[in-house]
């Protein structure tokens, strides 16, 4: 079964929480994706705090002992998922004091296990190279899901550094993952320009993965007018690959975000797409009419209906006809 | 919803089980499942890492940190 694609990373990511595949979570599909990520949150809490009273002990024998120590004990003894647990029931000053001194592969690795709610208080502290370091290192093991969860701890700092040096293909990866819509939109509008015009290309000719990745982006923006900016980037691509856009969004139930992104576009962009042959195919105008129902969005999509030619608009309104005439 | 599953999932979800009434029964005992079996697998990789931990530690403070980590 096809699954909506913030369902998707959302199923992933409660795969990942539990140490299992989306498959093997594939019944919580039929769940709102935001419960899905309520069940996450919860449940990785849960598991976090049954063992959280010996690893605070732990935490406070470390105040004990100096630094170096620690760090010597911790790299000799305690493997990455252990030193997460205990990090993350330490004070996050002395805790990133620790990491300052570890190696970028060994935190790498301790990421991945920590607390996510303790997370931002330790990343804000540890120093920037060392946290661009493990940024790289993440990227480079392909764990996008801890990077999409890391991005909410990110300073502003830290993200315009991992615009500067992260290929685009992975933050496309990072941004389908991201936590939340608020840091994200965030993130993306402290890209400049010609980084954001090379993350459309990038999504656009990319693999179907990359599309949908890029699909998912535009439809989490929380401002229109950046979500604009990505279309019209967008709306520079040639026929063939804004129809394979098209077809990607149809595929991933995301026509939606498509329809959204094309509502926030300037006009002379909103005639080119509408010129895509694809639009005419049959049974199209029927799914964009269907979508455009069920999320209404006919009042954001008026004045593109305005812009339509006489065919189009035909199609169209005959589509929507069909759907609201009970007959 | 069965009880024993939805005293389980409260376990786990708190008031956040509401969220989940509406999955059939099936469905439920799968997430039940899921979410024993990662608590399942999580105590066997602390207890693996642990063990890993103590066989590191001087023999004489093995049974002190033993103690500290509730083993």
């Amino acid at each position: 079964m096809a699954h909506d694609l913030a369902t998707r990373a959302e199923l992933v990511k409660l795969a990942q929480a539990l140490g299992t595949t989306p498959d093997q979570v594939a019944f919580a599909a039929k769940l709102p994706h935001t419960t899905i990520r309520r069940v996450r949150e919860r449940a990785v809490a849960t598991l976090y705090d049954e063992h959280k009273a010996a690893f605070r002990r732990v935490a406070a024998i470390t105040r004990l002992l100096p630094t170096a120590l620690n760090v010597r004990i911790t790299l000799r003894a305690f493997s990455p998922l252990l030193a997460a647990r205990v990090a993350g029931e330490m004070a996050p000053d002395r805790a990133a004091e620790l990491a300052n001194r570890m190696p970028v592969e060994y935190l790498a690795e301790a990421c991945v296990h920590l607390d996510p709610r303790r997370a931002a208080p330790l990343v804000h502290r540890i120093r920037q190279d060392r946290v661009l370091a493990v940024i790289t290192e993440l990227v480079t093991r392909g764990d996008f899901i801890t990077l999409g969860r890391l991005l909410d701890a990110a300073t502003e700092s830290v993200v315009r550094d991992v615009s500067a040096t992260v290929p685009t293909e992975a933050l496309l990866q990072i941004g389908f993952y991201a936590e939340s819509d608020a840091q994200l939109t965030r993130a993306v509008a402290l890209l400049p320009p010609a980084r954001l015009r090379g993350i459309v290309r990038d999504a656009l000719k990319g693999e179907p993965e990359l599309r949908s990745a890029g699909l998912a982006l535009i439809g989490r923006l929380s401002d229109d007018k950046l979500r604009g900016q990505l279309a019209e980037y967008a709306a520079e691509a040639d026929d063939e690959t804004l129809t394979a856009l098209l077809r990607t969004a149809v595929d991933d139930g995301a026509v939606a975000e498509l329809l959204v992104a094309v509502t926030t576009m300037g006009e002379q962009a909103q005639r080119r797409v509408l010129k895509l042959k694809a639009l005419t195919e049959p049974h199209m105008a029927g799914h964009l009419v269907r979508t455009v129902e069920k999320h209404n969005l006919w009042a954001r999509m008026a004045p593109v209906v305005a812009l339509m030619d006489n065919d189009l608009r035909h199609r169209f309104t005959e589509s929507t006809d069909r759907q609201t005439d009970p007959h | 919803m069965g009880g024993d599953v939805r005293e389980e999932l409260t376990y786990w979800l708190g008031a956040d089980v509401r969220a989940v009434e509406g999955l059939p029964d099936e469905a439920l005992k799968e997430l039940r499942d899921a979410l024993v079996a990662a608590r399942e697998r999580q105590a066997a990789a602390l207890r693996t890492a642990s063990d890993g931990a103590l066989r590191q530690m001087p023999p004489v403070l093995r049974g002190t940190v033993s103690r500290i980590l509730g083993r």
